[in-house]
C-alpha cells in the first residue's frame, strides 16, 4: 500500500518538462480516474469575489493604514495616508468578499523564472485603466475613476482618480498619459509599429488631453469596442503589469518625471546612449526598456499594489505593498492588506508541485497541473491547505486546429478543406474517454464554442454540434466523400491511388496539458472511422514555426482566451499574424488587408472575417450578434475540432492556504479576466 | 618547453574562436527566433504578443538582419568585453551567468570532493582485496550507482526527503534565507542543502572512479616492481601507496580536462531536477527560448573551458608521470 502510494506520487511528480517519459506517468493517470473524477467536480465552488462599491455617498471617510506604513509616517519618512490617498470622493472602494480583513503577511508563491512574468503581473493587474467585475463579463474602472464613450462611438473618455500618486508620491495626471502617446508610443525607436488595438481598421487613433484628469481617444471611425480593449489584457490598455511588464512598452501611460531621463529627447542622443553604454546595454532602446520594466527595476514609480523590491531575474521574485496605493475597503483601510509577496524561483513546474503539495504557498494556481489533483488532495490535510478548481470559460483546452492553408500535400489538403472530412474527424473523437483519462472526469466535452453563460456564446446546442461521437455518421461522411477503398488494416485509401490515407498531427510536450497524450488516444479512436494518424510531437518553437509556414496538417493547442471573440480572436480565427494555428496564410491576408498572405477560397470564412472587422465599430448589441453569429459559423465549418474544454486544467488548479481569508470560492479564470486579478488579490489576507 | 606552451596557446585560441563560430551557428539551426519562441511562450502562459509587438522587437534585437551581420555584432561587442543582452533576461549575458557561477562552482566541487573522497579509497581497497566480500559488495553497490540515472535518482531523494523527513524540496536555500545577504547563518544553510545534490551528481561518477582505479590498479599490482619491492621489504603501504597508486591516478589527471566545463555548468538535467540555481538550467533555458546571446556564451565558455583544462591536464601528467616528462625531454 504504502509502495503504491509512493509509486502513484512519484508518477504525478512525473519527470521533468518535455524530458518526460510520458508512457509511464500516462499509465498511472488511465488508470486512476474513476474514482477521483466525482471529487473532482465537487471541488468546483460558487463564483464569487469582491464587489466595488461605485456610489461615493457610501464612501469611507477615515482611513487606517498598515502597521509597517504607520511606523514609517512615524519616523517621518511618509506622509500621513489621507494625503498619500487621491481625495476621498475619487477612490476606489471596494467591499470584500467575507470581510474587512486584517493587514501583514507574506504570500509565498512559486514561479519559474523571467520568462514567467505574468505570474505576477496578473497579481498587480489592478493598474490597468479599466478591469472586468469578478464574474468576467462587466467592465468595472480600476485605475480610471469612470470612462464615457461618446455617442458616435468615435471617443472614449477616461476621467482619472484627483489625487492618485505614483508609488514615490508623485501625482499621477493627464500629462502621464500624454508623455506616454508623445515619447513613447509614437517614438518610431520604440515602438516602430502601432498597436492594433489603437486602431480602427487599420487607421491610427489618437490622444488627447481634456483636462489635467481627463483624457480623450479619438478615431477617425466608429469605434465602440475600445473601451474593452482598454479593460482587457492588451497593450493599449494594460498599464505596467498587463503588457508594459516586459519586452514591450504597453500604455497609456507612464511615469514621465521618472522616464525623461532616459529619453535622448530630453538630454540628447550621445547622452543617452552614453548612459546606456556605461551600465552595460547597447543603446537607450535597451536600457529603457529594462527601466520600464516594473518586474525588472525596482526603481520604477508604479501606480500597482505591490512594486518590485527584488527584480524577476534573481532566485527570488518579491513585492511589498505599495505605500501610495489608491484603494481602500469598507472601513477605510488602505489596500492591500499583505504587506509581502515572495515568489521562489523553482527552476521547473514538478518542484513547484511538490513544494505546494508540502504546504509552501499560500496561494497557488500557476504551474498546478490538474494531473496531480490526486496527489493534491491525498496530501491536503498535511499541507494544510483547500484545492479549488477554477473552470476556464474556453471551448476546448485541446482543440484540434486544422491547417485551412496548408498546401504541401494537394490531396490532404483537398480533405482538409472539405467540410464534410472535417465533421466524419470531429464526429470519430470519443471525448468522454478522453476526459475521463485526461481531464479527470471534470472537464466538458464538445465543440470549440466558449461555454454557454460567456457574452458571445451562439447558445448550448452549439457546444455539442459536431462535439459528438457518432461513428456511423462520420463513415457516412468520408464514405460520400469518395474514401471508400481501404487496405487490408481496414485504413481507408487516398483517392489519387498514393497508398493509405495518412494525416500527422503535431503536438507539443511539456505544456498544461499532455497534447501528445491526447493525439495518441484520438488516433485510436480515429481506426474505427478508417482514418489513419501520425501523431508527431515537436518542440514548442518549430511547431509554430512550421505554423507560420502553413507547414502544418493538424496542430494540437487550447483555444484560451476564445471566449472574448474580439478581445483575443487568434485562437479561434486567422485573423492575427502573430499567432494563427488554423490557416497563417490567411490571417496575413486578413492583417495586411490583402496586401500580402492568401485569400481564404471558403466563402463562409470570408463571410466570418467580414463579421469580424466590421464588429468593432458596431453597437454593443450589434455587436453581441455578430459575435454568435461568428461562433456559429466557427462550430459548423469546424475549422477546429473540439475535444474537452471548460476544465481548470489551464491555471485553474488553485490550492489555498487555510489561513488565507477573502479568497473565492471559484473565480473566473480567463485571460482577459487577468486571473486572479479580477478576485482582487487586494483584498486577500492571513486569517 | 616554452615553444611547446606557445603552440598550444596560439591553437587554444584558434579552437575557441571556431567553438564561437559553431557554436552561433548551432543556436541559430533550429527554425524560429527568439521571438518565434516568446509568442509560443507567451501564448502557453495564457498571455499574447500582437503582430506588431513581435515586429518591432525583431527589429530592436536584430533578429531581422542576416546571420553574418548578427554574429559581427556578437564578436563586436565580445572584444569590449561585453557579451550582449540576454533577451529573456533583460540584464547583460556577463551579470546573467555570473549570478550563478558562484553557486555552480560551490556545487560541483562539492560533488567533486564527494567522488574522489569515495572513490580512491574504495577503488584502492578493492584492487588489494580483490574478490572479497567487501570488493562485491562495493562492486555491486557501484554498478546500481552506475546504472541509475541521476535525474531518477534526484526524483527519488526528493520524494523520500519530502514523504519521510519534511525536508524542504529541491533548491540550495530555504525560504527564508533565499533573499537574505550573506551571513554565517546562510553559510550553514546552504552547507544543509548541499550533500543531496552533491550526492546525487556525485554517485554516477563514484561509480565509474572506482571501476578505474580498482582495474587499473590490479593491473599495476601484478607487476614485477611491486613484487621486488615487497621482496626487499618495504612496508605493505609504501609498496601500494608510492607506485602503483600513482600510477593508477594517470586516468583521473587526464580527466580535470572535462572537469572544468563539468565545474561551471553544473549536471544540467539533475540541477532541473532538484531546481539548483546553476548554469545548467540557464542554458537549456536559453536554448529553447533561443536567447542567442546567452546560450553562445555558455556553450562558448563552456569549450575554452574544456579548452583550458585539456590544457591543464596535459602539464599535470607531465608532472605527476615522469615517464610522459622524460620521454619529452
Amino acid at each position: 500500500m504504502k509502495l503504491m502510494r509512493a509509486v502513484r506520487a512519484l508518477a504525478g511528480l512525473g519527470l521533468v518538462g518535455t524530458m518526460a517519459i510520458w508512457s509511464g506517468g500516462a499509465a498511472a493517470q488511465a488508470a486512476a480516474p474513476a474514482q477521483p473524477a466525482k471529487i473532482g467536480s465537487s471541488l468546483i465552488g460558487k463564483l464569487q469575489g469582491p464587489e466595488l462599491i461605485r456610489d461615493a455617498k457610501a464612501f469611507p471617510t477615515t482611513f487606517k493604514e498598515a502597521p509597517m506604513l504607520a511606523e514609517q509616517v512615524k519616523a517621518g519618512k511618509l506622509p500621513a495616508v489621507d494625503k498619500r490617498l487621491p481625495e476621498p470622493s475619487q477612490l476606489f472602494v471596494v467591499k470584500p468578499l467575507d470581510q474587512v480583513g486584517k493587514y501583514g503577511g507574506n504570500w509565498r508563491r512559486a514561479f519559474t523564472g523571467p520568462a514567467d512574468h505574468e505570474n505576477g503581473n496578473r497579481i498587480v493587474s489592478a493598474d490597468k485603466i479599466l478591469t472586468f467585475d469578478y464574474t468576467g463579463t462587466k467592465i468595472i474602472p480600476s485605475l480610471a475613476r469612470d470612462w464615457k464613450v461618446s455617442d458616435d462611438g468615435r471617443t472614449t473618455t477616461i476621467f482619472l482618480r484627483k489625487g492618485a500618486k505614483w508609488s514615490d508620491g508623485k501625482p499621477l495626471t493627464a500629462d502621464d498619459f500624454i508623455f506616454w502617446y508623445n515619447d513613447i508610443y509614437l517614438n518610431k525607436n520604440i515602438v516602430p509599429t502601432p498597436f492594433f488595438e489603437f486602431q480602427i481598421d487599420g487607421k491610427d487613433g489618437k490622444m488627447r488631453k481634456v483636462d489635467d484628469y481627463t483624457v480623450a481617444f479619438d478615431f477617425p471611425e466608429p469605434y465602440t469596442f475600445f473601451v474593452y480593449q482598454l479593460a482587457g489584457s492588451t497593450a493599449i490598455g494594460a498599464g505596467f503589469a498587463t503588457r508594459g511588464g516586459f519586452q514591450n512598452f504597453g500604455g497609456a501611460y507612464a511615469p514621465a518625471h521618472y522616464l525623461k531621463q532616459f529619453l535622448p529627447k530630453y538630454s540628447s542622443e550621445e547622452a543617452a546612449n552614453k548612459k546606456a553604454k556605461d551600465l552595460g546595454f547597447d543603446s537607450w532602446v535597451s536600457l529603457l526598456k529594462m527601466k520600464y520594466s516594473w518586474a525588472l527595476n525596482n526603481e520604477l514609480p508604479t501606480m500597482t499594489p505591490w512594486k518590485t523590491v527584488s527584480p524577476i531575474n534573481t532566485p527570488t521574485w518579491s513585492m511589498e505593498r505599495n505605500p501610495y496605493f489608491w484603494a481602500v475597503d469598507t472601513a477605510g483601510n488602505q489596500l492591500p492588506y499583505i504587506d509581502r509577496i515572495t515568489m521562489t524561483l523553482a527552476e521547473n513546474a514538478e518542484v513547484a508541485n511538490l513544494r505546494a503539495i508540502a504546504g509552501e504557498y499560500d496561494i497557488q494556481e500557476r504551474h498546478m497541473h490538474l494531473t496531480k489533483l490526486p496527489v493534491f488532495l491525498e496530501n491536503a490535510k498535511k499541507g494544510n491547505y483547500t484545492v479549488h478548481l477554477d473552470p476556464g470559460l474556453n471551448g476546448s483546452d485541446v482543440a484540434i486546429h486544422i491547417g485551412n492553408s496548408y498546401e504541401a500535400d494537394p490531396e490532404i489538403s483537398k480533405l482538409l478543406k472539405n467540410k464534410d472530412f472535417r465533421h466524419a474527424l470531429a464526429l470519430g473523437i470519443d471525448r468522454d474517454q478522453l476526459n475521463e483519462a485526461f481531464w479527470l472526469g471534470v472537464g466538458s466535452a464538445g465543440s470549440v464554442a466558449p461555454a454557454p453563460d460567456t457574452i458571445y456564446s451562439p447558445g448550448a446546442e452549439w457546444n455539442k454540434k459536431w462535439g459528438v461521437l457518432d461513428l456511423k455518421q462520420a463513415n457516412e461522411l468520408l464514405d460520400k466523400i469518395g474514401l471508400t477503398k481501404k487496405d487490408a488494416d481496414g485504413y481507408r485509401l487516398r483517392a489519387d491511388g498514393k497508398g493509405r490515407l495518412r494525416l500527422e498531427m503535431i503536438t507539443v510536450g511539456g505544456q498544461f496539458v499532455p497534447f501528445t497524450q491526447v493525439g495518441e488516444m484520438v488516433k485510436q479512436q480515429w481506426k474505427k472511422i478508417g482514418v489513419d494518424l501520425d501523431v508527431k510531437e515537436l518542440e514548442r518553437n518549430l511547431a509554430f514555426t512550421r505554423d507560420n509556414g502553413s507547414e502544418n496538417q493538424m496542430i494540437t493547442w487550447a483555444n484560451d482566451g476564445s471566449e472574448m471573440l474580439f478581445l483575443f480572436p487568434r485562437h479561434a480565427l486567422p485573423v492575427d499574424a502573430a499567432e494563427a494555428h488554423m490557416g497563417m496564410a490567411f490571417a496575413k491576408w486578413y492583417s495586411s488587408k490583402g496586401a500580402s498572405g492568401k485569400k481564404p477560397d471558403d466563402p463562409e470564412m470570408l463571410k466570418a472575417f467580414d463579421l469580424f472587422r466590421s464588429a468593432f465599430g458596431m453597437k454593443e448589441e450589434d455587436r453581441v450578434k455578430a459575435g454568435k453569429e461568428i461562433w456559429k459559423i466557427i462550430v459548423e465549418q469546424a475549422w477546429s475540432i473540439g475535444t474537452v474544454g471548460q476544465s481548470p486544467a489551464f491555471m485553474g488548479v488553485r490550492l489555498v492556504k487555510n489561513n488565507m481569508g477573502n479568497v473565492p470560492e471559484r473565480q473566473v479564470n480567463a485571460q482577459h479576466a487577468r486571473t486572479p486579478n479580477t478576485s482582487m488579490p487586494i483584498t486577500f489576507y492571513f486569517k | 618547453m616554452v615553444a611547446y606552451v606557445v603552440r598550444r596557446l596560439l591553437l587554444a585560441v584558434l579552437t575557441v574562436w571556431a567553438i564561437s563560430v559553431l557554436s552561433f551557428m548551432i543556436i541559430h539551426l533550429p527554425p524560429g527566433d527568439y521571438v518565434t519562441s516568446y509568442i509560443a511562450s507567451m501564448s502557453a502562459s495564457g498571455s499574447a504578443v500582437s503582430e506588431g509587438e513581435a515586429n518591432a522587437l525583431r527589429e530592436q534585437l536584430g533578429l531581422d538582419k542576416p546571420i553574418t551581420v548578427q554574429y559581427a555584432k556578437w564578436m563586436g561587442l565580445m572584444l569590449q568585453g561585453n557579451f550582449g543582452m540576454a533577451m529573456e533576461w533583460g540584464r547583460p549575458v556577463s551579470d546573467v551567468i555570473g549570478d550563478r557561477l558562484t553557486l555552480t562552482m560551490v556545487i560541483s566541487v562539492a560533488a567533486i570532493i564527494f567522488t574522489w573522497a569515495l572513490a580512491l579509497p574504495i577503488g584502492i581497497y578493492s584492487a588489494v582485496y580483490p574478490y572479497s566480500f567487501a570488493d562485491y559488495v562495493f562492486t555491486f553497490v557501484g554498478f546500481i550507482g552506475l546504472a541509475i540515472p541521476g535525474f531518477l535518482l534526484a526524483l527519488v531523494v526528493m520524494y523520500v526527503g519530502f514523504a519521510y523527513f519534511g525536508a524542504n524540496v529541491g533548491g540550495l536555500f530555504s525560504p527564508d534565507f533565499a533573499e537574505a545577504p550573506w551571513s554565517l547563518a546562510k553559510i550553514w544553510d546552504l552547507t544543509k542543502h548541499l550533500p543531496i545534490p552533491a550526492v546525487v551528481l556525485g554517485v554516477s561518477g563514484t561509480a565509474q572512479l572506482i571501476r578505474i582505479m580498482r582495474s587499473n590498479l590490479l593491473d599495476e599490482l601484478r607487476k614485477p616492481y611491486v613484487m621486488t619491492a615487497r621482496a626487499r621489504g618495504l612496508s605493505e603501504y609504501r609498496v601500494i601507496m608510492r607506485y602503483p597508486v600513482r600510477v593508477a591516478l594517470n586516468p583521473f589527471v587526464s580527466t580535470i580536462g572535462y572537469l572544468l566545463p563539468y565545474v561551471v555548468s553544473g549536471s544540467i538535467i539533475v540541477s532541473l531536477v532538484l531546481s539548483l540555481p546553476t548554469v545548467g538550467p540557464l542554458l537549456l533555458k536559453a536554448l529553447i527560448a533561443q536567447d542567442m546571446f546567452l546560450a553562445g556564451t555558455i556553450v562558448l565558455l563552456l569549450g575554452v573551458m574544456t579548452v583550458i583544462g585539456t590544457f591543464i591536464s596535459d602539464l599535470l601528467l607531465m608532472w605527476v608521470d615522469p615517464r610522459i616528462r622524460l620521454g619529452r625531454q
